[in-house]
């Protein structure tokens, strides 16, 4: 008898405190900023270009071979008149979201910090129609990085 | 052949015909708005946040739900008897529905006030039990049959305490009438003077109606879903609307008899607005109850709930009246006589709770196969 009427209480409190659910597509948990969604580039406020410098090393390292890149040589480089002290640039960039399996190596083995993984809802709700829109090319997949979306991200 | 319906004379088949569509339209309203506080009720106590999508915070789910269900096909199994199986929730869902004439909702906002009111609806209630065992055994699948003839035990046990509890209550009061009834509380509530009877009759309620932790009948993990396995579409809408409307009209007549009604406090006084209010409001702190106990409490075995209705309830229930008749016939001031009756139930209210609580912390035998493997060994 003690021990229902303590349960009650304890169904009481429960109902007194603050639904843990949420509405999930309308209102979204804050993820942290070590969250790990899919890998993006990442961009470069003061040259104004990616970090990227197409050195292959995310490709060569990855373990489903979901990267593609293509270097080309830097028309901002200080040698061609510009301002930027990369002498070779990212071309072309392909990632197939519908095969990264989201371990984290390419941004191990990037030697210029300029890839990341996405800590941001919009790295998780990819869902698309079609699976040849789950490859990503240059424009999306510096786009959160541009956008300034990305949460300060620091090497582990 | 006249009769008075919202002050103006008109033939009694035209009222009586008005009054039943009030009625059924009132119970279906009703049933689905319980159904959408339950769901948001037992969210909450799970921390969740119930139905939210289906219109503004989710008050159309039971529209919607209804809806599904009509839209259903109309199956039957091949072998079940078609009469019985499809009269049954009939013979659930009219009892239930008749049971609607004599609760009081305001001064003289009732279906009709009769003179034997709680005497009926109790005859009334108890009919719906047909339905069940009509519906386990037309059925032909052994689930069915087995939670009917459980629903029928359980049903026939809980039916005795739940008549003490309210004899115990119409001693007190001094009539039948549910009407009189609440009148006679716009002092003083009966739960003040009858604690016991209010435990009683709420626990019989939630046995009555199968809820949790008396859910034996309909226990999923036991027999599927009970009588009603093989039902679906409008048909076990049909029993789930009895089965609300049922709660609903229950909450109703123990707000009647044992939390005042409409009489306390002020009733009389403030007028019919107030009076509905105040039904609405204790109806509606006795389902939250009902809702409250079954988030809470898991399901009973079969020979506890028997056990709990034979041993404890019926005799507490008997030694009420018994001790209810030794007071009242001395035809002392209400005040003696009414102390004398709230000490006397409170302290019966207490023996229960001191029973239970022997009973379920007392030293149990070990099992007999485990004591016989530990002996081998």
């Amino acid at each position: 008898m003690k021990g229902l009427l303590r349960s009650m209480g304890v169904t009481l409190s429960a109902f007194m405190r603050k639904p843990v659910t949420r509405e999930f597509p309308e209102t979204h948990r804050e993820l942290p900023e070590r969250d790990r969604a899919f890998p993006l580039l990442l961009w470069d406020f003061e040259q104004t270009e990616p970090f990227c410098t197409g050195c292959h090393a995310c490709e060569r390292a990855c373990p489903v071979e979901c990267m593609t890149v293509l270097m080309k040589d830097n028309p901002n480089h200080k040698s061609a008149g510009g301002d930027s002290t990369r002498r070779k640039i990212i071309d072309k960039f392909w990632i197939d979201y519908g095969r990264c399996m989201r371990c984290n190596i390419c941004v191990e083995v990037c030697n210029f910090d300029a890839i990341a993984m996405n800590n941001t809802w919009s790295g998780h709700e990819m869902s698309v129609y079609d699976r040849a829109d789950l490859v990503q090319d240059l424009p999306q997949l510096l786009s959160e990085s541009r956008g300034g979306e990305l949460k300060a991200w620091r090497a582990p | 052949m006249n009769a008075e319906l919202f002050g103006s004379q008109v033939n009694v088949w035209v009222d009586a015909l008005v009054r039943v569509l009030i009625i059924v339209g009132m119970m279906t309203v009703v049933v689905m708005g319980l159904i959408w506080f339950e769901r948001k009720i037992i969210g909450r106590f799970q921390m969740r946040l119930g139905p939210t999508r289906t219109g503004p915070f989710g008050l159309l789910q039971s529209v919607a739900d209804g809806l599904k269900l009509v839209a259903k096909e109309d199956v039957r199994p091949k072998n079940a008897d078609p009469w019985v199986f499809e009269l049954a929730p009939y013979f659930v869902f009219v009892p239930t529905f008749l049971m609607f004439v004599a609760v009081p909702f305001a001064f003289g906002f009732q279906v009709r006030v009769l003179e034997l009111g709680l005497f009926y609806v109790l005859a009334v209630s108890s009919v719906s039990i047909v339905g069940w065992v009509m519906a386990g055994w037309g059925s032909d699948n052994r689930y069915a049959m087995l939670g009917a003839l459980r629903a029928a035990a359980q049903a026939i046990s809980y039916e005795l305490p739940l008549v003490m509890a309210m004899i115990a209550v119409a001693m007190v009061a001094g009539t039948l009438n549910l009407q009189e009834i609440v009148l006679g509380q716009s002092r003083l509530p009966n739960i003040v003077l009858q604690p016991l009877p209010a435990f009683i009759f709420f626990t019989a309620t939630l046995a009555e109606l199968n809820r949790t932790p008396f859910d034996i009948p309909v226990g999923e993990s036991e027999v599927v879903g009970g009588p009603f396995v093989e039902y679906s579409g409008i048909r076990w809408s049909m029993f789930f609307l009895a089965e609300y409307a049922a709660m609903f009209i229950l909450a109703l007549l123990g707000s009647a008899i044992f939390l005042g009604g409409w009489a306390w406090p002020m009733g009389e006084q403030w007028g019919a607005s107030w009076q509905l209010l105040l039904t609405t409001v204790k109806a509606g702190a006795f389902i939250f109850l009902i809702f409250w106990v079954r988030s809470t409490l898991p399901r009973m075995r079969v020979d506890q709930l028997m056990g709990f209705s034979w041993k404890v309830l019926l005799p507490f229930g008997f030694a009420q009246i018994m001790v209810n008749g030794f007071i009242l016939v001395n035809g002392w001031p209400a005040v003696t006589s009414g102390v004398l009756l709230g000490t006397t139930s409170l302290a019966g209210l207490f023996a229960v709770g001191w029973i239970v609580q022997r009973s379920v912390s007392r030293p149990r035998p070990r099992p007999v196969m485990m004591a016989r493997s530990e002996a081998a060994q």
